[in-house]
């Protein structure tokens, strides 16, 4: 898949309305300001993406795994180092005791998060491009980086990748937000990029 | 506007298994009225069906008006996405309790549960859109993680304790230490490291043997307890007479004119100590180091300091403390 660089830069910008949106309910989840952003919109390999992760110190992670099919069929997968989701869902608690691991209850609470941030990242997009999607609910897996993303396919598949920076109070958590994408849904993400710039110019 | 699933195109046992399922069901038509709700629904929330079907559901639950359940399902609805509410965010979203407890005493369920709209197909293949709320009993594994983790943190306890003082042991210590050096650097407050050694300990132990001994250790850790006695104080067993008390927000004088006490209350206990050449009874020798925020040092060398001042105050004479520097 090829995007160009204006393409990139009006993907990034769609996305940050849509996480905007998710950072409104997950302030109000939290009960505190949550402050959301997205960098940079890329479009890299899966091995890219678990070499950065490894970079950083996460072998391990944890994922929000969730499908949206219609013009284009994706799976939306949120992934964060297991230690920064540990840090998230004790932040969302407002739990003062430090959490060890993520036992099924925390995870139950991350696939919430999780859950709220795709659905308002994907209907952000839906609603600038006009595309109508169907979801499905929240999947939370636990694992080393390449597992996670090669539940299906190989490394050398492209994705579409976005980092996705929390600021809640003191804290700073990356995620990552991996679309994994099929050939036919890469070539109508394309052309709607592409008719979406038309249109504004 | 109370559209029922045509009965024609169900299996004759649909209706009994929606029954017989284990879980919640409500489903909602485009108005927010009820239109179905399972047997498990009316039992656990003790409602008669005549009280649910064709009503709105908030006049049947008021309790969820404003509640982030009513915002889960405004935003699940206009978006067409399913979502979730879990436990843990939110331990009981609606009024629905174990059925079997006694009158005054109900226990409300904790509940995890999942809010699908009927997307467009579905909807299409409908008369309108629908959306089906199931709501799941988790509060048995809730109790289960609960008293696991607090057997969890019970052994965790355990296994920082020394067993003979009752102070933190060892392992605590080096927990400790690094977390409340970090904690320092933070507020930029110094934090004072103290090391206490009992003089003569060896011949107290030859001369009165080892119960009188730990006797003697336990008397002195009690000491150690009662003045630093603040919680964010942390006092150790370091080594076999050795102990050691980690003070935050503690400058060196404070932490000398706290050891001094120490050292006069252990002088006041007055146990007899013949071996000793600097009193009739037993004393102590202590060495204070502080961590000033900024200075580059590691736990290791914080305690080699405290150690180092130590051992001037036992070159010194004993029984008496030696700071930084």
């Amino acid at each position: 898949m090829n995007l160009s660089e204006l393409e990139l830069d009006a993907l990034t910008e769609v996305f940050n309305v849509g996480v905007g949106q998710a950072a409104h309910a997950l302030s109000q989840l939290a009960n505190t300001t949550v402050m959301l952003s997205v960098p940079q919109v890329d479009v890299i390999s899966k091995l890219n993406v678990s070499t950065e992760l490894i970079n950083q110190g996460a072998d391990r992670v944890c994922a929000v795994r969730q499908q949206f099919s219609g013009v284009l069929n994706t799976e939306a997968v949120l992934m964060f180092p297991v230690q920064q989701s540990l840090q998230l869902v004790q932040m969302m608690v407002g739990d003062e005791v430090p959490l060890e691991q993520l036992g099924e209850m925390e995870q139950e609470a991350l696939a919430e998060i999780g859950n709220i941030l795709l659905n308002s990242v994907v209907s952000g997009v839906a609603d600038v491009f006009k595309l109508q999607f169907e979801g499905s609910l929240p999947y939370v897996e636990l694992g080393p980086v390449r597992d996670v993303l090669c539940a299906q396919g190989d490394l050398t598949d492209q994705v579409l990748s976005l980092q996705i920076d929390f600021a809640i109070e003191t804290l700073q958590i990356h995620g990552f937000l991996l679309f994994l994408l099929d050939v036919e849904s890469v070539e109508s993400l394309k052309l709607t990029v592409e008719r979406f710039l038309a249109a504004m110019s | 506007m109370n559209a029922t699933i045509d009965p024609c195109n169900c299996p004759p046992w649909s209706a009994w298994v929606l029954d017989h399922l284990q879980l919640g069901l409500l489903v909602l038509d485009a108005g927010n009225h009820i239109v179905f709700a399972n047997q498990w629904l009316l039992t656990h929330a003790n409602l008669a069906h005549d009280a649910v079907i064709g009503k709105p559901l908030l006049e049947v639950f008021p309790q969820i008006k404003g509640s982030a359940f009513e915002r889960a399902l405004a935003q699940t609805i206009a978006s067409g996405y399913p979502s979730l509410l879990s436990q843990t965010l939110h331990p009981a979203p609606l009024p629905i309790f174990l059925p079997t407890s006694q009158r005054g005493k109900d226990k409300l369920l904790r509940q995890s549960i999942r809010i699908i709209p009927s997307g467009r197909q579905a909807s299409a293949l409908m008369d309108q859109q629908y959306t089906l709320i199931q709501i799941n009993d988790v509060t048995q594994p809730f109790m289960r993680e609960r008293l696991l983790k607090a057997q969890a943190g019970r052994l965790k306890g355990l296994a920082e304790v020394d067993v003979l003082t009752a102070l933190g042991n060892r392992r605590r210590l080096d927990e400790v230490l690094p977390q409340a050096m970090h904690a320092a650097r933070k507020s930029a407050q110094p934090l004072s490291v103290v090391m206490f050694d009992v003089d003569y300990f060896k011949q107290f132990n030859d001369l009165y043997g080892h119960l009188a001994g730990d006797n003697c250790l336990r008397q002195v850790a009690q000491i150690l307890r009662d003045v630093f006695r603040r919680p964010q104080d942390l006092v150790a067993r370091y080594g076999g007479e050795e102990m050691v008390a980690v003070l935050p927000e503690t400058h060196g004088a404070a932490a000398l004119g706290l050891t001094e006490q120490v050292l006069r209350r252990v002088y006041a206990l007055g146990i007899t100590h013949q071996g000793s050449t600097v009193a009739d009874r037993v004393t102590i020798s202590a060495g204070v180091a502080v961590y000033e925020p900024g200075a580059e040092l590691s736990p290791e060398n914080l305690l080699k300091a405290a150690d180092q001042a130590l051992y001037r105050a036992k070159s010194g004479g004993r029984n008496r403390v030696c700071g930084p520097g």
